[in-house]
């Protein structure tokens, strides 16, 4: 395996800036828990990715081109050249399925008062090349938790699962490469107290932005909580928090809100 | 003689309306040709709207509705009254019913089929022992696939009488493993170790949660029950790499998974059985020999 001591010269990896490789070489990356080796030859593109043991608290994301071919014991996927070009692009992209937030310890927001919380949510790498930026695949930076969020195991909908520290403080919370930030304001209009156990982010509705400091940020989602804990008022905003900085829009989201508007009713939004 | 034959037949021939009749047949060749032309253009609109049974079931209905008009036109162009189509038909049903009981049956059947709709094409069901995909579902029968690629014909009739589970109804299902773990073992860790591998697990659904329960106390083990939830399109191989994990986790404890033992017990009363080994200094001549040892 390829370890960050024998790559001294790593750099820091960055999303959507392309890269031009030449026939025979390969793009390594350690991020997250995963490495992945993308390799261009005269004829294909060849892609391996593995996950990184637990206990590896990666801070940065490592990049480094070799002209060594990776270990043949990997799998590899390979995949033929769309058109001449050489460069390859890695852009972040929300779950395409829903996230649940799950805080380790519960939070209780107190009857007819509201807050904000800071979710830093796991990305998955898209991986684009060519002149044209054919997309090739799009891998999770770690293995996601699957659960399911609906009345009862007949009606409902399988969603990815991650636990959450749910910070109330913006400076807290940890800024990686890999993950995004997105603030959820949440406000509690009932009569009795709300217990925060799980909260179901439509990720597929967000769109991620760049900030200068290389962070990835999307716009806030405000969740309204009136008559029961079952149903909810969720809305997009339109643009980021001012503590996001001057940002610039890296990818859209997946699926755009219905309605026009940005309001969704939701079920089950508090588990 | 002859020339009567000739005379007759020709002035049979003669008698028959040509026009008539080929205007029949046009239909009905029309008749055909309509219907399937509309059949493809309804699932050339369908496919990405609906799913494959409904556009199968429309398919068919916009196919059949077409060539029964045509076959009605056709009939009347023909100069047959539909009065007297649909006595006569009346009387046939009966005759035909008696005849043909089984395929009305299944007709029938098929109609409460589609009615009751508790299968679709696409959805993977088991009935009596024979499990697979549905690739149709036709007047008489149902047609499956099974996973050993073998094409199974099964009778309406049948799937009304018999209990028939859908397998992709819902999109989550539990699976029950039996973990046996031998009488020495503590119960609660094993059942710790269990409800690890399912949070472990990226196949393993977090809610619903799983659970461990002991079912039996067995003839060589204390029985568990570990339940675990998974998407309905990942349920074998989630269960495969479950229990490769369970065992690789029981080893990796030390934790026996026993196999059947039998315990010989000779009561507290008694002596001990007596084990002597034979060795050849030991053993007694019990007899001559009956062949000549020096050959």
């Amino acid at each position: 395996m390829t370890t960050a001591a024998e790559q001294p010269e790593m750099k820091d990896g960055e999303w959507a800036l392309p890269h031009a490789l030449n026939p025979g070489e390969t793009h390594y990356h350690e991020l997250s828990h995963t490495q992945v080796w993308v390799t261009l030859l005269d004829q294909e593109w060849q892609i391996r990715y593995q996950r990184m043991p637990d206990d590896v608290d990666q801070q940065r994301w490592l990049q480094t081109v070799s002209q060594v071919l990776p270990d043949s014991e990997l799998k590899e996927q390979r995949f033929v050249r769309p058109d001449a070009g050489t460069q390859v692009n890695y852009l972040p992209v929300m779950s395409e399925l829903p996230m649940v937030i799950r805080p380790y310890q519960p939070l209780t927001i107190p009857a007819d008062s509201e807050c904000t919380i800071y979710v830093g949510t796991l990305l998955w790498m898209r991986i684009q090349v060519g002149d044209k930026g054919t997309r090739l695949l799009e891998l999770p930076l770690a293995d996601p938790s699957m659960t399911w969020v609906g009345r009862n195991t007949m009606e409902g909908e399988l969603c990815y699962s991650a636990a959450t520290f749910a910070r109330l403080v913006l400076d807290a919370v940890p800024k990686r490469p890999w993950r995004a930030i997105t603030p959820v304001h949440i406000v509690n209009r009932q009569d009795a107290p709300l217990l925060l156990e799980r909260f179901n982010l439509p990720t597929p509705l967000l769109s991620l932005h760049r900030n200068d400091m290389g962070q990835l940020w999307t716009p806030g989602v405000t969740v309204t909580c009136e008559t029961g804990m079952n149903s909810a008022r969720l809305r997009v905003d339109h643009n980021l928090i001012a503590a996001a900085g001057k940002c610039t829009l890296v990818s859209a989201a997946r699926e755009q809100s219905s309605r026009g508007g940005l309001v969704r009713a939701y079920d089950r939004m508090f588990g | 003689m002859p020339e009567q034959i000739a005379n007759s037949f020709s002035a049979f021939v003669g008698n028959i309306a040509w026009g008539k009749w080929i205007g029949v047949c046009f239909l009905l060749v029309l008749g055909g040709l309509l219907a399937s032309f509309a059949a493809r253009s309804v699932t050339g609109f369908m496919e990405d709207r609906a799913s494959r049974h409904h556009t199968v079931m429309v398919r068919r209905l916009v196919f059949y509705l077409i060539l029964t008009i045509f076959l009605i036109a056709a009939l009347r162009e023909a100069g047959f009254s539909l009065d007297v189509v649909l006595g006569a038909a009346g009387i046939l049903t009966v005759a035909i019913g008696f005849a043909s009981q089984t395929s009305a049956s299944n007709m029938i059947s098929g109609l409460f089929l589609l009615l009751e709709k508790p299968f679709e094409i696409g959805n993977v069901i088991e009935v009596e022992t024979t499990i697979g995909e549905v690739v149709a579902i036709d007047m008489l029968s149902v047609k499956l696939r099974t996973p050993e690629n073998l094409y199974v014909r099964i009778p309406n009739e049948t799937l009304i009488k018999t209990r028939v589970v859908n397998r992709s109804r819902f999109a989550i299902r539990r699976v029950d493993l039996t973990v046996g773990i031998a009488y020495a073992e503590d119960v609660s860790r094993v059942e710790d170790i269990l409800l690890g591998l399912a949070r472990q697990d990226s196949n393993s659904l977090e809610e619903p949660k799983s659970f461990v329960l002991v079912t039996a106390f067995g003839p060589s083990s204390v029985d568990l029950q570990f339940s675990f939830w998974l998407p309905s399109n990942k349920v074998l191989e989630g269960k495969s790499q479950m229990m490769v994990a369970i065992k690789r986790a029981l080893d990796e404890h030390d934790v026996e998974i026993p196999f059947p033992h039998t315990s010989v017990y000779a009561g507290s009363h008694s002596e001990p059985f007596r084990v002597e080994l034979l060795t050849p200094e030991h053993s007694r001549n019990t007899g001559e020999l009956d062949v000549d040892q020096k050959g």
